[in-house]
């Protein structure tokens, strides 16, 4: 095997690194996305307005039972979809492609969105009365009492799973490229055709999702062993 | 709106055909996916290092590796190392349908080993003791109670991973074959019409979910009676995979 085709310069390595940088920018924004959704649909399913709280959880259910890739497709066709009538009263005609970057984020943002509304739902529910009785009994508000008590104790119990599922949209990533990104998987696919070694190429891109997933895990490990410091050891 | 729909009509039979073959792979993989995962299992749980490290490994791969990742290494990647199209797994990864079969697998096996390992190490140790104390012999205590009691722990997180298994089925589209996504697309791609196909696919998806989720939740009920009152335990945090 030569690996001089995955030097940076002459070789496949600055067009993989480019990819990473997608990867990673398609990933962040998503779980940054995902998550303020997650906390708002938890706090909204959890909330005294039984209407909203039956239809966003309709809607979690549909975005963990339908796959992602099919979200990503109607996000992204329905988005040019739905801007047809709008473009054509100012003169634009046919398909028109809106940004693949953006759309895989809000498609992907909503998957993890409908999973992290699950952890922050478990952990409201996982923080004790007595703090919360207490901070009430101090003459806080509700929103106080929200922010400054609740909010931080569910935090802890969340915090664990909420980075488990950074993995589990990581991992989802590489389905954006069915809209034409170049992510790191494409960006190996495209190496592997062009060099005829997708082998190579395809083992390169597994172990740097790999070695992503495993940090993210040591991360997530330190922090759960640090958040749960006050339930004593 | 109702006539977009109403242009799905000469595509039913393309988009049931496509609905057959997701539901196709998704019931060959969970049980494929199980026989490769109980040795893998056991051997994570095993006592000999070099075991348990095969194991951990196996359950690191494919939890941490993209399911795209594994399925273009085995269509692609795969037939490029050296002599194995003369080896007798070749026959497996000559067609798409194949390789995705054995992708599907193989990650869901490693998902697999994870909840099975885990059930058979949370099995409570004092039953065991109890069962030893009684005379049961190695092949009766698993069969009487580490097995049952481990199936009690897991089959929740078997039924989350039965419901990945399905959404996981589409990616088999990127390698041309024709599942209900990509029927949903061929649809859109003769119609023009993006929302009635990937609308009518995604009920598809959702519908088999929910028959899926309730079958396990008549199981677990069945297994876990001391579960039917106690609502809030099945509330508990419970993040994906």
């Amino acid at each position: 095997m030569d690996l001089s085709i995955l030097a940076f310069g002459s070789g496949w390595g600055n067009a993989l690194a480019r990819g990473l940088f997608v990867t990673l920018a398609l990933a962040a924004a998503s779980v940054v996305l995902g998550t303020g959704l997650g906390l708002v649909g938890a706090l909204v399913a959890t909330s005294r307005f039984r209407i909203a709280a039956v239809i966003v959880g309709g809607y979690e259910v549909v975005m963990r039972s339908v796959p992602e890739l099919l979200v990503i497709f109607a996000v992204y066709y329905g988005f040019s979809f739905a801007l047809q009538p709008f473009l054509q009263m100012v003169g634009i005609e046919g398909f028109v492609a809106i940004n693949a970057f953006w759309s895989g984020v809000l498609a992907i943002g909503m998957v993890h969105g409908s999973y992290c509304s699950e952890v922050f739902r478990g952990a409201f529910l996982a923080v004790p009365a007595g703090p919360l009785e207490a901070a009430r009994a101090l003459g806080l508000r509700p929103f106080p009492v929200f922010i400054a008590v609740k909010l931080p104790l569910a935090l802890r119990f969340a915090l664990p799973g909420l980075i488990n599922l950074v993995v589990v949209t990581l991992k989802a990533t590489p389905l954006v490229a069915a809209v034409g990104l170049q992510d790191l998987l494409r960006v190996a696919g495209d190496a592997g055709k062009n060099t005829k070694q997708y082998l190579t190429f395809y083992l390169v891109a597994l172990a740097i999702y790999l070695v992503l997933a495993v940090l993210i895990w040591v991360v997530e490990s330190r922090i759960e062993r640090r958040a749960s410091r006050f339930l004593g050891a | 709106m109702i006539e977009a729909f109403a242009s799905l009509g000469p595509y039913v039979p393309l988009l049931m055909e496509g609905a057959g073959t997701t539901l196709l792979l998704f019931v060959l993989t969970l049980p494929i996916g199980l026989l490769i995962a109980l040795p893998f299992a056991f051997a994570r749980n095993a006592s000999l290092p070099v075991l348990r490290g095969v194991g951990h490994g196996f359950v690191l791969l494919f939890r941490g590796a993209p399911l795209l990742v594994i399925l273009f290494l085995v269509y692609y990647g795969l037939p490029q190392v050296p002599g194995i199209r003369q080896s007798a797994i070749w026959f497996l990864l000559r067609d798409p349908f194949p390789v995705a079969l054995v992708a599907l697998s193989l990650n869901s096996a490693g998902f697999q080993t994870h909840i099975i390992a885990g059930a058979l190490r949370n099995v409570p140790a004092n039953e065991i003791e109890a069962a030893r104390a009684a005379g049961f012999s190695r092949m009766q205590l698993l069969r009487f109670i580490i097995v049952p009691h481990a199936i009690r722990l897991g089959i929740r997180s078997f039924g989350n991973e039965a419901v990945f298994v399905l959404k996981g089925t589409a990616v088999v589209s990127f390698i041309t074959v024709r599942d209900l996504m990509s029927a949903a697309n061929q649809v859109y791609f003769r119609t023009f019409e993006p929302v009635p196909p990937l609308l009518v696919a995604a009920l598809v998806y959702l519908v088999i979910v929910l028959a899926v989720s309730r079958i396990v939740r008549r199981v677990e009920l069945r297994l876990t009676p001391e579960l039917r009152m106690t609502r809030s335990r099945r509330e508990m945090p419970q993040a994906a995979r």
